[in-house]
């Protein structure tokens, strides 16, 4: 029934079209900026077009020496991405594909090691290793809790259950800085605890991690892992209870009937299908994590994630220029819009699944 | 399921939950009675309703306190009405719906800090718009505390725009087109379809998207103080005032910091309480 004139379409796409570029605008100058030499960017009427391009910003961001051709590098990137794309693909047609996409993650762990051998690298890297490090497993110990709490809430029907949910959703809206304090005095009283009675200099054969030789919570990735695993529970919960009650008791119950136990039910036949589910809120709690500014700036005084390393670094005092200060920008988007180019659809449906059930 | 099955499933979320969340909070109430800075943790002093008294007659965090009121009072509804509008646009785009959706959510997902530095890029000396304003008004263009807030308001609402029309287009999404067909027979226009048949649709998304609006503009924190840093005080809300009370180097004074957290906890459960006792209300209903 809906009558569209073509003149009524190009109005549709032309007000569309000006909101895309409210929305993309800035990144567009910033990557432009990204790429100018400073002189260009330094003038006074903006440089817009026929100028000439450079990595230099890159280079001086990301590693130590000057003298690299950047063109080398954006060929690592490219066949790393390449190989991901190709494994990813198999993985999705093949009726099995986790092997395949354990492949990607092992393609991208190798590239991230060899790197810095390759090129020499400076601090921002570690930064960035730290931001995956800290992403990878906010997500793993989050969806993990998270899962088994949202069947939980789904499926039991005491008055109990109604209160956790209640409770977390109030703590869904509490401010990050009702939390961020405790934390940094709890941490500190801990880590004066661990030095005070010298239990942080022992040796504990099995968690004597190379580099580490002093036991301590404040200014460890450990920190912010638990910050964020904490403060993602409450939306992570009710984004699975969500998910699990559009699944039916009828089908758990079929396999309890055939002898397994709640707990095999719950792996081997709700697990297989909840994966949309766990991917949207996957997608969540990655950008939370890859995010997060508030808990690395008070919780880590240098074991920095990238945003706080942006923020530091180009801040006014510093004698980063614009142009690398555009290029961090840029490169700390650059994951991000290839995720959501990616799983665009799963975004909107977790939004979508989210927002339904209120 | 039984309870001791429903335990076994939750207990690792809760115990992360009541050690990481209401203990802390319990802390925070705690420190908020204290007398207790930052270059000196050892030694909390009992101090009663000081901090509170303190903070009241301070005057900035009255000016931080307005500034967020003003703040949240302008983006919430403008983000609401603009998402919708773009919701309904987007809803009768046939082909190319899924590259608008993506050019459009990119500044909701981008990290919040790196948002507000890209968008403070085009107003820093030689950014496009400062450069045009110059052109257009004859003025130099520079960031300071009188526009300011002005440009962290816009800012915010273009952050969280596509919160509102990703939600909006999902509930349209989930319109039966019987509806919007039967009304269109019986010779509804576009308002008054708009009006009797879309909006009641959404009514349950748009209280939500409210909600959880109000409650992130209220706790902006990240945004903001890339604007501000610690300068343009009037600029500053309420977390960054926290925040900057709290952890100044040397003069920070946790104490403080604690109590003004307690403030900011009460002020966003006025709003909340409510709600809270409706969705368990709801919760109950669901159970019987």
């Amino acid at each position: 029934m809906k009558r569209t004139t073509p003149l009524s379409r190009f109005g549709l796409h032309a007000t569309l079209a000006v909101l895309v570029v409210w929305s993309v605008l800035p990144f567009l100058w910033t990557f432009q900026t990204s790429i100018k030499f400073t002189r260009d960017v330094a003038a006074k009427k903006p440089v817009l077009w026929g100028y000439e391009t450079t990595a230099n910003a890159y280079r001086a961001f990301w590693l130590d020496a000057d003298d690299v051709n950047m063109w080398s590098v954006l060929v690592y990137i490219l066949v790393v991405a390449v190989i991901c794309a190709a494994l990813g693909q198999i993985g999705r047609r093949v009726r099995h594909g986790w092997p395949w996409f354990a492949a990607v993650a092992l393609v991208i762990f190798a590239a991230l090691w060899r790197f810095p051998k390759i090129w020499e690298a400076n601090d921002e890297y570690d930064f960035l290793i730290n931001s995956i490090v800290v992403t990878v497993l906010t997500m793993i110990i989050s969806l993990s809790i998270g899962l088994l709490a949202g069947y939980g809430l789904a499926r039991y029907t005491g008055i109990s259950g109604a209160v956790i949910l209640i409770i977390a959703l109030g703590f869904r809206a509490l401010p990050r800085t009702a939390f961020v304090l405790p934390y940094f005095f709890g941490a500190k009283e801990i880590d004066d605890w661990l030095t005070r009675t010298g239990v942080g200099s022992w040796n504990f054969p099995l968690i004597d991690f190379p580099g580490i030789d002093t036991l301590q919570i404040l200014d460890t990735r450990l920190a912010i892992v638990l910050a964020l695993v904490a403060v993602n529970q409450p939306f992570t919960i009710w984004m699975f209870r969500s998910f699990f009650m559009e699944v039916p008791k009828e089908i758990e119950e079929a396999a309890m009937m055939d002898g397994a136990t709640r707990l095999q039910a719950f792996r081997k036949v709700i697990i297989p299908m909840m994966w949309p589910a766990i991917i949207a809120t996957g997608l969540f709690t990655m950008l939370l994590a890859y995010n997060e500014y508030l808990f690395v700036r008070v919780l880590a005084p240098t074991e920095w994630t990238l945003p706080v390393a942006i923020v530091s670094l180009t801040g006014g005092e510093s004698s980063r220029t614009i142009t690398e200060a555009a290029a961090a920008s840029v490169s700390i988007t650059l994951p991000i819009v290839v995720v959501i180019i990616l799983f665009q659809k799963h975004l909107v449906k977790g939004l979508g699944a989210g927002a339904v059930k209120g | 399921m039984n309870r001791r099955t429903f335990w076994g499933f939750t207990v690792p979320s809760v115990a992360v939950m009541l050690l990481l969340m209401v203990f802390p909070l319990l802390t925070t109430v705690w420190l908020g009675f204290q007398k207790l800075l930052l270059r000196d943790l050892n030694n909390p002093e009992w101090i009663g309703f000081d901090n509170y008294r303190d903070l009241l007659s301070d005057p900035e965090f009255w000016a931080a306190f307005r500034f967020t009121m003003v703040f949240v009072a302008i983006v919430v509804p403008v983000t609401m009405v603009m998402g919708l509008c773009t919701a309904l646009l987007l809803d009768r785009v046939g082909r190319g719906r899924s590259i608008y959706l993506a050019a459009l959510l990119l500044p909701f997902i981008v990290t919040p800090v790196v948002g507000s530095l890209v968008y403070k890029d085009l107003f820093e000396r030689g950014g496009l718009l400062a450069w045009l304003w110059e052109v257009i008004t004859d003025n130099p263009f520079a960031v300071n505390s009188g526009n300011v807030k002005w440009l962290i308001i816009i800012q915010a609402i273009w952050n969280v725009m596509p919160f509102a029309m990703i939600t909006f287009f999902a509930g349209l999404q989930t319109l039966p087109e019987e509806r919007v067909e039967a009304a269109a027979i019986d010779g509804a226009n576009f308002w008054r379809n708009l009006w009797h048949v879309t909006l009641p649709h959404l009514r349950v998304l748009i209280l939500f998207v409210g909600l959880i609006t109000i409650m992130d503009m209220y706790r902006v924190y990240d945004q903001v103080f890339v604007w501000t840093g610690n300068r343009f005080t009037d600029a500053h809300t309420l977390q960054v005032y926290n925040v900057r009370i709290a952890t100044a180097f040397d003069i920070g004074r946790l104490g403080k910091g604690n109590a003004m957290a307690v403030l900011t906890v009460i002020g966003i459960f006025v709003v909340l309480i409510p709600f809270l006792w409706r969705s368990y209300k709801d919760q109950i209903a669901e159970r019987v």
